[in-house]
């Protein structure tokens, strides 16, 4: 290899294309060692974008990121989620081992608001992740320009950060380094690896996130009907099964 | 340190070295009061009435010892001493104009004529009597008021005004050693209405920076019913100001500090109840489970049982076709029910049939069924 060519490869801050490059910022375990293993640097990026384009809402697609919120918060370090679709449940957060006093949610209400509270979460050095949904309130999703903002602040901060969007949002064209499509997989959840700073993957990850112990092993008194019997009715039976 | 009319009066022959000579020091407060953007004359002199004398002659006398000062007070014309007007009236009928004419008499004879405290004056300007100070006491609690020199139509434009306020206010924490968890601002409008922003910080605070952050959120924030004639700053309570030595070893309290700044901030802009934090509760009723703003942050949940990460408020209703639930076509109950009935006591009573589950799409849902007339199907958490 021509020298001058082989040290220009030795800087830091360009890759060749078959090799990952070098976090920048030690990453943070997701706690699926399968993803780790395809993820650049062992773990989700701290100090930039990582985008979860989710097929639908209610896939596992949080259940993909609760190791490694229960991994920050159990240190005391500060998770703030901004924009969230919904209100939190607090017992299921607690059930995934979240440190609910480490948590905060911030619910602006104008697209503008919540772009600002995301740069400012996302900035501060306080706070240890951010789980951003940006694209609420905005029909055609948010703007290139403010995804560069985001990932600017990002990097200021120095603090993993998680933009949840909807899958319809995966074609365009994003700065954010590390982009994920979630697809449901039969009760798993299927990771397809978008964009990585790293050789693109030449498969999709059948990961086991978090879902609901079903039938038996969480209703043991409760009848398990997958044909809808009338609530009274299931109740008389499990009460003759007991 | 003491205040006199028009005049602040700083006792500065113990701090010379600390500010790196008498020119230094000088320079400080001059450019003190220029970012207050306060016009000011300075004097130094060897005695507090001697300075206060020279500075209401003119601007920067410098008199270091008392030779100096006295050769200096000789040109002080007797306005400057503010006499009570009859005692004036007649040093002008002895056509005494300035203090080194006074001086040159002999003091027992205007002792008789002008009354022995003009000539304790004398005496205590001219460094020949003790002139004990009585030192500067902060007011126990701060308000401090400023007009504006036009009014003001756009809220955020009043940052610019309230900044001096905010720099009076760090320094007067300052001078406690204390700092403030919630301060007023109130904005006068004129014929009594008035605008009030009360500012609460998650910890106390008391560096000027960071109480002007917040309320620049919060003027950013605000729309003015009408223009703003008069700034208002009032802390009602302080707090002693806490040690913060420990944090310099793990930067566990920096980064704590760095959020409370970013929490304040956020609620200051988008509104204290847009921050929430997250407890759980003791109530089976799962939207009543969670707590946005905890005062215990520590309570327990009432179940281990599954439940969802999202709860929707209110529950969406769900089709119903041949007694099956619908949402984009038929939905797969995987597990259930879980009946929760309670709640009677408080007038909110629930009694539902809980439901997990699992649509065409492989969304994994919490619906419920009320088996109370009217009955019906509800989406009422998301397991995202």
């Amino acid at each position: 290899m021509n020298p001058a060519l082989a040290g220009a490869l030795q800087r830091g801050d360009i890759r060749r294309g078959d090799a990952f490059a070098v976090a920048p910022a030690p990453t943070l375990g997701s706690g699926f060692p399968l993803l780790d293993a395809e993820l650049p640097g062992g773990g989700w990026p701290r100090g930039a974008l990582t985008e979860l384009l989710a097929e639908h809402e209610g896939i596992g697609e949080l259940g993909l990121l609760l190791p490694a919120l229960a991994t920050l918060t159990a240190a005391g370090r500060a998770v703030l989620l901004v924009a969230p679709p919904h209100a939190a449940h607090a017992p299921a957060w607690a059930a995934a081992g979240v440190r609910l006093d480490c948590l905060r949610l911030v619910f602006p209400r104008r697209p503008r608001d919540a772009l600002w509270a995301g740069v400012e979460a996302l900035r501060c050095g306080g706070v240890a992740a951010t789980l951003l949904w940006p694209d609420a309130m905005l029909r055609d999703g948010l703007p290139a320009n403010s995804l560069r903002r985001l990932q600017v602040a990002a990097g200021e901060g120095g603090g993993a950060a998680f933009l949840l969007r909807p899958a319809r949002f995966a074609a365009p064209a994003s700065p954010a380094p590390l982009r994920l499509q979630l697809h449901a997989a039969e009760g798993r959840l299927r990771v397809q690896l978008l964009k990585r700073r790293g050789p693109p993957a030449r498969h999709d990850i059948l990961l086991d996130v978090r879902r609901p112990a079903l039938l038996s092993q969480a209703f043991p008194h409760a009848l398990a009907g997958a044909a809808l019997p009338a609530a009274s009715g299931s109740r008389r039976r499990s009460r003759a099964a007991a | 340190m003491n205040l006199a009319p028009d005049a602040l009066r700083l006792d500065i022959g113990a701090s010379l070295r600390l500010f790196g000579g008498l020119p230094a020091l000088l320079q400080q407060v001059r450019d003190d009061l220029a970012a207050m953007d306060l016009p000011a004359r300075l004097a130094v002199a060897a005695t507090p009435l001697a300075a206060l004398w020279l500075v209401r002659a003119g601007d920067g006398a410098v008199c270091t010892d008392l030779a100096a000062t006295r050769a200096a007070l000789a040109s002080v014309p007797m306005d400057a001493l503010r006499l009570a007007p009859p005692l004036a009236r007649r040093i002008e009928g002895f056509g005494l104009r300035r203090l080194g004419d006074v001086l040159a008499l002999p003091r027992a004879s205007l002792g008789a004529r002008l009354g022995k405290p003009f000539v304790v004056d004398l005496a205590r300007a001219l460094g020949e009597l003790p002139d004990p100070q009585a030192c500067f006491a902060f007011p126990e609690r701060f308000e401090q008021a400023l007009e504006l020199p036009a009014p003001v139509e756009a809220a955020p434009v009043l940052l610019f005004a309230a900044r001096r306020l905010v720099a009076a206010l760090a320094g007067w924490l300052a001078a406690r050693n204390g700092a403030v968890r919630a301060i007023d601002c109130l904005i006068e409008h004129g014929h009594g209405q008035v605008t009030a922003l009360p500012l609460a910080f998650s910890a106390p605070v008391h560096e000027a920076a960071r109480i002007e952050r917040v309320l620049k959120e919060s003027l950013d924030a605000l729309r003015l019913p009408a223009p703003a004639l008069a700034l208002r700053l009032c802390a009602p309570q302080t707090v002693v100001r806490e040690a913060g030595s420990l944090v310099l070893f793990d930067g566990a309290g920096q980064r704590q500090e760095a959020l409370a700044e970013l929490l304040d901030r956020l609620a200051a802009r988008l509104g204290a109840p847009a921050v929430q934090g997250l407890a759980c509760h003791a109530d089976h009723r799962p939207e009543h489970a969670s707590r946005a703003h905890p005062a215990n942050p520590a309570g327990a949940p009432a179940t281990t049982l599954p439940r969802p990460l999202w709860l929707l408020d209110p529950p969406e209703v769900l089709r119903e076709s041949r007694g099956r639930p619908q949402r984009a076509g038929p939905l797969r109950l995987a597990a259930g029910p879980e009946r929760i009935e309670s709640g009677w006591w408080d007038g909110a009573d629930a009694r539902r049939d809980y439901f997990i589950a699992i649509d065409g799409a492989g969304r994994w849902l919490w619906i419920f069924r009320d088996p109370r007339p009217p009955g019906g199907w509800f989406l009422h958490g998301v397991f995202a």
